[in-house]
């Protein structure tokens, strides 16, 4: 899903020139009218899915599909270079058939502080052998 | 150091957008404050992740459709627009900075209804502000085998909009197995440019024959869109408009119908500054496409030295040169090409 912003420690050592500046209004009200709007059409569009199958097939079907999306969301490869493309759970919601600007501008592995995850270390962390941060963070 | 903060987002009770609100300021405060991956779904539970990465999604997930969202956390991250520098950029103007604007672009693209199909138009200049950018590109894209649009505006937002679109029609022709509809390119191109409110630059007229019929459809950049038999866009849109108004009829012939769409082009090209250069036809009737590249060359280079143009030392020497195409490059289907 689309994240406001790269995942960074707001509160040490924040970077303004990669990150902008660091305000709590921005986290709040987004910082810009097009982000947010991005956000809510998204959720209202899942939430109109929702309420038609719901509508038409009953509520339990909801429920199952929702079972079905967690289970298939938390498919997994090992850790490493290649993260799963998650083709089940794309059949699942749809997603199979969309192709927008979030598929191939901006990914976050092509980004130029992207550092791939060591696979195993990232084995030991899911295992609970030792603790995390899976990918150990530039700054 | 511990903080202990109350959030409650209870799935049964609706949230205020004041509770709300709060709520999403206790989740960032307690993140900035214990530096630790917090996120906080419904109902009180706190869950910590390892990676890193989810911490940013996880400030959103706040609302009644949490369940769904939750589902979300483990796919991978993915790209798309970045606002970050939006509250930079406004600090900047503000103190009275000014940021660079945008170049003026212009464009004559025109579509027909004739007798059997579709006859979409569109000039080659490429306009940035007072340069032309480039003298002879295309305008005309293809969406499906049967579809065609031109674009006006931004030419990389018109090509990126098509592209996608032309790759999600794609998609839906390898999950149903049949001919795209028009009415799917024109809808999935409307809900797009709607949803991005008018930042994507792109007007566009649509064409293309299906198993319903011929379809001519013109796209503005906020995602309205009309039904017309015929349809002009770009700064030309007003000089090619005067040529249709006054010459089309219904039941055109190609032939006629080339000759009206090409006299439409050649108005934009001698009367708006913005378009110019040769003109480009696709006539697209049922089973069958014509993209007529350079159709029409009004405006031939008048001079070129016979002594050929040798250039001063120190320019750069090309010792080899090798282009990949990445997408199929359509031939001039009749005379020549343009000289460059």
């Amino acid at each position: 899903m689309g994240s406001k912003s790269i995942a960074h420690e707001v509160a040490t050592n924040h970077d303004i020139l990669r990150f902008g500046l660091d305000g709590i209004k921005g986290d709040i009200v987004g910082s810009h009218p097009l982000e947010s709007l991005r956000e809510t059409a998204r959720r209202n569009l899942d939430e109109k899915k929702l309420l038609i199958t719901d509508l038409t097939y009953g509520s339990a079907f909801n429920l199952k599909m929702d079972f079905d999306k967690q289970i298939l969301s938390r498919f997994q490869r090992p850790p490493g270079m290649l993260p799963s493309s998650m083709l089940g759970f794309e059949a699942l919601t749809g997603g199979l058939e969309d192709f927008g600007f979030e598929d191939y501008l901006n990914m976050p592995q092509d980004s130029e502080s992207f550092r791939p995850p060591d696979m195993h270390n990232g084995m030991e962390v899911r295992l609970g052998l030792s603790k995390g941060p899976v990918c150990p963070s530039l700054f | 150091m511990k903080t202990i903060v109350f959030i409650s987002t209870s799935r049964k009770f609706v949230v205020s957008p004041n509770e709300r609100l709060i709520s999403r300021l206790a989740v960032i405060v307690i993140s900035r404050i214990s530096k630790v991956a917090t996120p906080v779904s419904s109902n009180l539970t706190v869950v910590c992740l390892g990676i890193a990465a989810d911490r940013s999604a996880s400030y959103q997930s706040l609302s009644i459709s949490d369940m769904m969202e939750k589902a979300w956390v483990d796919a991978p991250l993915k790209g798309g627009f970045n606002f970050d520098l939006c509250r930079r950029n406004e600090m900047l103007s503000g103190k009275g900075i000014r940021l660079p604007g945008f170049r003026k672009t212009g464009t004559t693209i025109v579509g027909l209804i004739f007798e059997d199909g579709v006859i979409l138009g569109a000039d080659t200049r490429a306009t940035e502000g007072p340069i032309v950018a480039d003298k002879n590109c295309e305008k005309i894209h293809y969406m499906a085998p049967n579809i065609y649009c031109c674009g006006a505006g931004t030419a990389a937002d018109t090509e990126a909009v098509t592209d996608m679109v032309s790759s999600q029609l794609q998609l839906h022709r390898y999950a149903t197995g049949r001919e795209s509809r028009v009415i799917t390119a024109l809808t999935l191109l409307k809900s797009h440019l709607f949803s991005y409110q008018g930042y994507v630059s792109a007007a566009l007229v649509l064409g293309g024959v299906d198993v319903t019929g011929p379809h001519l459809h013109t796209v503005y950049p906020h995602g309205s869109t009309d039904t017309l038999p015929f349809a002009t866009m770009g700064s030309g849109s007003l000089a090619a408009m005067a040529v249709f108004e006054s010459k089309f009829k219904e039941g055109l012939s190609r032939e006629e119908g080339i000759q009206i769409v090409c006299e439409a082009i050649c108005s934009g090209i001698f009367n708006d500054l913005g378009s110019g250069s040769n003109v480009d036809v696709c006539v697209i009737t049922k089973g069958k496409t014509e993209y007529l590249r350079n159709h029409q060359l009004p405006n031939p280079r008048t001079y070129i030295s016979s002594r050929g143009y040798s250039f001063a030392k120190g320019h750069t020497e090309v010792l080899s040169t090798k282009i990949i195409p990445l997408k199929p490059k359509f031939e001039v289907a009749e005379g020549d090409v343009m000289e460059e």
